[in-house]
């Protein structure tokens, strides 16, 4: 009759490697979530620009009419208020006195 | 000196994630998440400007992120004296279960990703506070003041009033006053927290070289700048009540908790906490004036939180 073979304990060495490769999925995990959060994150402000209009999420070579025009009305008032710019009526006004 | 003493003595044991997890300091984190998320509900409650929920996540992240850095950092150069204290001397570091140089890494690749993550989701001035509270604690407080001066506490206590100001920076662009007034909170009130933790604990910092105010000034001094802290908590704690930032609720929070906080401060004052003769019944008030200064903090941003982020502010004098 014999007993079976005691399991030999683990050394330190192969702990230590255990360990690393656990760290070494750990870090693999990381990046995959830091890779996903930058290419969201990109995404959300792509489309808070005039590459995302159209229900598109990532710029398709062209603005769509309806987005060169909506830029162009904006950057008219933004100029118009910047320098408070005089109405054509005022100016006629003026023209008058 | 302490920084030339021999670290990593102790065997190597492999690490495990929670060594790595305790080397980001998570209590301190959660304190830093906790009042960064009120400062970005706050403003997108005073102001209006509501973000996008996912960005506002990957701000409280890098947020996190940015505090865990700054822990990992303060843990590496601060090992040496960890190691002789015995409250500390269990840390991944001093007990060999993370190297040194390990932590130093992770604090800074953590630090640059922090950053880089709040730059993309919220803008530059988010970006640049969170950099600058990064280096303020990793660096000003844990390299320059610590060992320096016992007035460590009180301008190291800064680091951890920026979180709510890069919150509210995050939404807005800006930091007002309203965002300072909640940094001034946090200023305010770490002195008294930690000083009441170092009455129980001075020796141990004695041992370790560190000149916390017990150690250079005595018991008798830490109590009474203990109380004068706990005192300008009262016009602090109510300035937003007057901005118009904190409303009712606000209002009768920190009206009780201020006067708790106020009552365990003269409490302490009338004791002999942290005298060589104080008595088990004076260690445990010290303590449980730590413990409740934790409280305070969470009741304070917590009231702010409810107020601003779930439609119950209701102005005072309106």
């Amino acid at each position: 009759m014999s007993d079976a073979e005691p399991t030999p304990e683990p050394t330190e060495e192969v702990l230590l490697l255990q360990a690393q490769k656990r760290r070494n999925l750990w870090l693999a995990w990381a990046l995959v979530a830091f890779v996903v959060i930058v290419g969201l994150t990109t995404a959300l402000r792509i489309q808070d620009t005039d590459f995302g209009s159209g229900d598109r999420l990532y710029f398709s070579g062209y603005l769509d009419e309806a987005a060169v025009e909506a830029k162009s009305r904006k950057s008219r008032e933004a100029a118009e208020s910047a320098v408070m710019l005089p109405s054509p009526e005022a100016e006629e006004a003026d023209d008058d006195g | 000196m302490l920084n030339d003493m021999p670290l990593n003595a102790a065997p190597r044991t492999p690490a495990r994630a929670s060594d790595y997890v305790q080397l980001l300091k998570p209590r301190i984190m959660m304190l830093v998440v906790f009042t960064a998320l009120a400062g970005l509900i706050a403003a997108q409650g005073m102001t209006g400007q509501v973000v996008h929920p996912f960005m506002a996540f990957v701000v409280i992240l890098a947020v996190s992120l940015g505090s865990g850095a700054a822990g990992a950092i303060n843990m590496w150069y601060d090992a040496d004296i960890d190691a002789v204290m015995t409250r500390t001397s269990t840390r991944p570091i001093p007990s060999g279960a993370v190297p040194r140089e390990e932590a130093l890494a992770l604090g800074l690749i953590m630090s640059a990703v922090s950053v880089l993550l709040i730059w993309m989701a919220a803008n530059t001035l988010a970006a640049f506070l969170l950099a600058l509270s990064i280096a303020y604690y990793g660096w000003f407080y844990t390299m320059v003041l610590k060992r320096r001066t016992a007035q460590n506490i009180v301008i190291g206590g800064a680091a951890g009033a920026f979180p709510p100001v890069i919150g509210w920076a995050a939404v807005t662009g800006t930091a007002p006053l309203d965002a300072w007034l909640l940094f001034a909170l946090i200023f305010f009130w770490t002195p008294p927290h930690f000083w009441a933790l170092s009455l129980v604990a001075h020796k141990e910092y004695e041992k370790a070289g560190v000149p916390m105010l017990p150690v250079t000034s005595g018991a008798k001094a830490t109590r009474l700048q203990i109380l004068l802290y706990t005192l300008s908590l009262i016009p602090v704690g109510l300035a937003p009540v007057f901005t118009g930032l904190g409303g009712a609720i606000y209002l009768v929070t920190t009206l009780g908790l201020t006067a708790v906080f106020l009552y365990f401060a003269v409490q302490v004052f009338r004791s002999r906490a942290g005298d060589a003769d104080m008595a088990d019944a004076e260690r445990r008030l010290a303590m449980q004036m730590f413990a409740f200064s934790i409280l305070y903090l969470f009741g304070l941003f917590a009231a702010l939180i409810v107020e601003l982020g779930f439609a119950m502010y209701w102005p005072i004098g309106a």
